[in-house]
């Protein structure tokens, strides 16, 4: 066996490494490839759940505030007890939207005294108790305005805010 | 006569060589092009999203200016190639009592439509 040989015996079976080392490197590229696009459908639906469930939250606070006008159509003074809670299916969440009160009596200044009516609505996902801070999707300040006769007139949304 | 026996195992490799090439260079051009496609159709959704959130925000715009009784008006014009409905079709102002639930639906290009809930009201 002279050297011409021996190199010829090194080189058997190289070509056929090298393919599978290209049919691996393809492997992994292609599995990257796969992992980008089912990653990227996951956020899409991702983000299109998380649409969905804000948008609820917001149209269930919207009910509970007609909810809470009728409730106040009546009432006089401060003093009503309108803390509730209702539920609401839309977009396929159930909603919770807990209602509290948060009148105040304010002195203006020409001295007259004034009812500020207000109710604090928070809406969460339905977990059948109070919504927790942590779970808040939106969060609301609405001013219910009434008029001479005591009807609400008028809502004003004081503040709103989309935690999550 | 060990110099013949290299010749055919040569061209069994190389032979060899070339069909497992072609086979990943295949499958490597068929995972591109279904990325691409995927990666077309998620732009498209993602653009039917942002189309369906600002005619919802539209909607609900219109909403504010209701005064019982009245009608409102939604100003918006959807990009090209998207049409936008909503369910029930109608611009009449809910009473203040009743808020309206409405179903937005919005068709693009692709397949990727989407439909979703809003509720208008009187303020």
């Amino acid at each position: 066996m002279n050297d011409s040989d021996q190199v010829r015996g090194r080189d058997n079976g190289a070509a056929l490494i090298l393919a599978i080392g290209f049919v691996l490197l393809i492997g992994a590229i292609t599995a990257g490839l796969a992992s980008l696009v089912t990653s990227g459908i996951y956020n899409r639906i991702n983000l299109e759940q998380v649409r969905d469930r804000q948008y609820a939250a917001e149209g269930a606070i919207e009910l509970a505030i007609a909810s809470a006008r009728s409730v106040l159509d009546s009432a006089s003074g401060c003093t009503v007890d309108t803390d509730a809670s209702t539920s609401t299916q839309l977009n396929d969440n159930d909603i919770r939207v807990d209602w509290t009160n948060a009148c105040r009596v304010v002195r203006s200044a020409d001295g007259l005294v004034l009812i500020q009516r207000n109710l604090v609505f928070t809406a969460c996902v339905d977990l059948a108790r109070r919504c927790a801070e942590a779970d808040t999707i939106v969060r609301a300040q609405v001013n219910f305005q009434q008029g001479s006769t005591g009807a609400v007139t008028k809502t004003y949304i004081q503040s709103w805010s989309v935690t999550g | 006569m060990r110099e013949h026996r290299d010749r055919g195992e040569t061209l069994i490799e190389i032979i060899l060589t070339v069909v497992i090439t072609t086979i990943t260079v295949t499958a490597l051009v068929s995972s591109l092009a279904t990325a691409g496609t995927a990666g077309q159709a998620q732009r498209s959704s993602v653009t039917a999203d942002g189309v369906m959130r600002n005619y919802a925000e539209a909607v609900k715009a219109a909403g504010r200016t209701c005064t019982s009784g009245g009608v409102y008006a939604v100003r918006f014009t959807p990009p090209a190639g998207f049409t936008v409905s909503s369910v029930p079709l109608t611009l009449r102002c809910p009473p203040p009592a009743s808020p309206l639930v409405l179903t937005l639906a919005v068709e693009g290009p692709s397949s990727f439509d989407q439909t979703m809930q809003i509720v208008v009201r009187t303020p």
